[in-house]
């Protein structure tokens, strides 16, 4: 166990502005400024050049399924189950983890399936979520 | 002194149940008495300790630790300050000892009076921000590895559901598993079993449990005065992609991960796969039994499953894997999980076992973690000469 209260979780405010976008429904990423990279989650430098010169910027939030699944038992109280649950990479070239909801029945998106953010809501808290582009949507 | 002087002289495991009465640090001081006791060893004879929960530090800074060295009424000369279990804390242990810091190392944890009934397992449950909301528990990050595997190799889960119905069979046997007498078990029980998170069934997945492990380490010279045959260390080695259960594992990064380590740990002790007789390999699923022959050696990409069914993993096939029921059946005491591997890997070398028992066993591999937890380490045991 971590006993050093300095080198322990993310620094403050870290991941303040993603939060706050998501909560005006934007979907926004850390980019680096010295070597324009995308990363996520939020870290204190850009892994790939260690500068600490990164904002965030909003994404389009587009992107495709890099793997699926289904969730059939309730990780706890308060989630509905079953539910799908997705690593999506977005099209700037980072990635997270995110609920996918909606899309053409209910299914489950295929790999490689082009998805975009939408946006659910939990314990009060707007979070991004992930769905197929239908053929008419 | 050489790696292989450093052995394994003790073992404890305290029974293992769904639910103990018992809290975390009882278990592990159970486990501690247990192992001494094996090794013939008296609890002052230590001066070293990887431990629940870390020495000094801990007490100050994280309310509630417990004191090992005013618990034991010991100094100590090396402390393991972060809780390691299982196989860093064997590699740990034998630093310490090979650098002169101790001579006698008690490698102890587990968990006890932490699960509820019916939920997922709070200790499975990510507390991190950008993955808790999301509903994923540890073994959706493993499904999310699997789910690539299964699409790239959609035959594997008739595999898999072999391998989980062979390991589960067996800790059906094993007096002592916490899935005792409740098999035998047949693939189509596992792919019939309630979903949990595709692909895996509830069969597919390993148990949350209770108890205490631990295992006491020396050198070989003093272990030829102890009361067992000594199981020494061979070989070593551990990867690390990432932090668990944060940034998503990724397939193609974390599928074979451990086959660093695999091929340091087989250098080290100058054997090869072909050479193990047997695998406590960490099943936390049905799937990471089959990743785990890829990754460490036994095949190829992809053919995970197939080297499975036509090796035989169970007690009567020519690897036996997992032999006291592993964590599909036997028992999975959270961080204190990889110890157990350690626990029966000597136990089979020592020849212990009982109906058990590999016949001749002179090399075991015990392993820890996994694709889906992003880091993964493995050693090589072996009957000292």
């Amino acid at each position: 166990m971590g006993v050093d209260a300095a080198l322990t979780g993310p620094a403050a405010g870290l991941t303040d502005a993603f939060w706050a976008a998501a909560g005006r429904r934007e979907l926004v990423r850390p980019v680096c400024r010295a070597c324009g990279r995308s990363f996520f989650t939020p870290q204190i430098a850009c892994p790939g050049c260690l500068s600490e010169n990164w904002a965030y910027e909003p994404s389009t939030g587009r992107g495709r399924v890099y793997s699926a699944t289904v969730v059939h038992k309730p990780p706890s109280p308060g989630f509905v189950v079953p539910f799908r649950l997705g690593i999506v990479d977005l099209d700037e070239g980072w990635s997270m983890l995110a609920e996918l909801v909606g899309g053409p029945d209910g299914r489950l998106p295929a790999i490689d399936a082009p998805v975009r953010v939408t946006w659910t809501e939990r314990d009060g808290r707007v979070l991004p979520a992930f769905t197929e582009d239908g053929v008419t949507s | 002194m050489r790696l292989d002087e450093i052995a394994i002289v003790g073992v404890g495991v305290t029974p293992q149940l769904k639910r103990s009465d018992r809290n975390s640090l009882q278990v592990a001081l159970d486990a501690a008495k247990l192992a001494l006791a094996d090794a013939g060893l008296a609890h002052t004879d230590v001066d070293g300790i990887a431990a629940r929960w870390p020495g000094p530090g801990g007490t100050v800074l994280a309310p509630g630790s417990a004191d090992w060295s005013t618990l034991l009424g010991i100094p100590l000369g090396w402390i393991g300050d972060s809780y390691p279990q299982g196989i860093p804390a064997l590699v740990d242990a034998a630093g310490a000892i090979l650098t002169g810091q101790a001579t006698t190392v008690l490698i102890t944890g587990g968990q006890a009076g932490v699960l509820g009934g019916g939920r997922v397992a709070a200790y499975t449950q990510p507390g991190n921000e950008f993955v808790e909301p999301f509903g994923a528990f540890t073994a959706a990050h493993f499904a999310l590895v699997a789910q690539r595997h299964l699409a790239r190799y959609p035959h594997a889960r008739q595999g898999m559901a072999e391998i989980a119905a062979t390991i589960r069979t067996v800790g059906s046997a094993n007096p002592d598993a916490v899935m005792a007498g409740r098999g035998p078990y047949t693939a189509q029980d596992v792919l019939d079993a309630p979903p949990v998170v595709d692909p895996f069934t509830l069969l597919d997945l390993c148990l949350a449990s209770e108890g205490g492990a631990a295992v006491v380490v020396t050198t070989l010279e003093r272990a030829r005065d102890l009361p067992h045959p000594p199981v020494v260390l061979l070989g070593a080695g551990m990867d690390w992609m990432r932090q668990q259960y944060v940034d998503p594992a990724r397939y193609e990064q974390v599928w074979d991960i451990g086959a660093v380590a695999a091929r340091k740990a087989f250098a080290q002790a100058g054997i090869g796969p072909a050479d193990v007789d047997t695998a406590q390999l960490y099943d936390v699923n049905s799937l990471e039994v089959a990743r785990q022959f890829e990754a460490l050696g036994f095949c190829g990409p992809g053919e995970g499953t197939d080297f499975a069914l036509a090796t035989g993993i169970g007690l009567d096939g020519k690897l036996p894997t997992c032999t006291d029921g592993g964590l599909l059946a036997f028992s999975h005491i959270g961080w204190g999980a990889p110890t157990l591997k350690l626990a029966e890997a000597v136990r089979q070398l020592r020849g212990q076992c009982g109906d058990r028992q590999v016949a001749g066993a002179e090399v075991a591999i015990a392993a820890g973690a996994g694709s889906g937890a992003q880091y993964y380490n493995l050693a090589l045991l072996g009957r000292a000469r």
